[in-house]
């Protein structure tokens, strides 16, 4: 892939990001700070589907420009075929497996699998 | 001489007194996008203690309900803001908007693209991310 799209994917799951988790974080200041956070009211939150699909989302943007991220900072440090290769394929690695691991939290709790 | 008498290499690239502002601006972006993704990483493990019952859930939430535990929050939310409001001033530099318009290169050669505009952008990051962070140890301490 074209390294300009990459940054416009960049850029995209950045501004995306903002958006939901200025959501995900007034949705902590609808009630005091301290009750939204106990176990019932988390549970509660994780079993509205449209706020675990904001999750997901979350989840979904922040892991591709994260990782992302990381990938461009390693890439200014150091260049080379094999390193290059190896540091997208493992920044694309972490992204599945964070990916993967958050997905499974907010589908078990969705579904009541606690 | 050595060909690499000359050569500074990483350290000169590092170096944010020679580019003023918009290096420690280059680093800021660096250090706290890394701060942010070990953040989320964590945030992504802390949650998942929900699947474990309520006291697994409070256990790992009593470590963040500690002093500690919010400074360390606090930096969160300034890293957080820093990142956020320095990106939008580099997605704007990215697409052409506030980099000047190029001019004849005269000595010393002053790059057009870091001009006023920017410098001034990078300073609000660091005055936002500061109130933000004033806001966060208000909420959480209770003050």
């Amino acid at each position: 892939m074209r390294e300009s799209i990459v940054m416009k994917i960049h850029y995209g799951t950045a501004l995306g990001a903002v958006a939901l988790v200025a959501i995900h974080i007034l949705m902590r200041l609808t009630v005091d700070f301290h009750e939204s956070l106990t176990y019932d009211a988390v549970v509660a939150n994780y079993q509205m589907l449209g706020y675990a699909l904001l999750l997901e989302l979350i989840l979904i943007l922040i892991s591709v420009h994260g990782f992302n991220g990381l990938r461009v900072i390693l890439l200014e440090l150091r260049q080379g075929s094999g390193y290059e290769k190896g540091v997208t394929y493992g920044c694309i690695a972490g992204m599945v497996v964070l990916i993967a691991y958050g997905t499974r939290t907010i589908i078990m709790t969705n579904m009541g699998m606690i | 001489m050595g060909d690499n008498d000359n050569k500074e290499g990483f350290k000169g690239m590092a170096n944010p007194g020679r580019y003023g502002i918009e290096r420690v601006a280059y680093w800021l972006m660096r250090i706290t996008g890394l701060g942010l993704l070990a953040y989320f990483i964590a945030h992504i493990y802390e949650t998942s203690t929900i699947l474990d019952g309520p006291s697994a859930w409070n256990a790992m939430l009593e470590m963040t309900q500690t002093t500690e535990g919010h400074i360390f929050l606090t930096l969160v939310i300034g890293m957080c803001v820093f990142h956020t409001a320095n990106g939008i001033r580099l997605v704007f530099g990215h697409a052409g908007y506030g980099v000047g318009k190029p001019g004849r290169p005269d000595y010393p050669y002053p790059a057009k693209s870091l001009n006023m505009k920017g410098k001034a952008c990078i300073y609000a990051s660091i005055g936002i991310a500061a109130l933000a962070m004033w806001y966060g140890i208000a909420v959480m301490f209770g003050v």
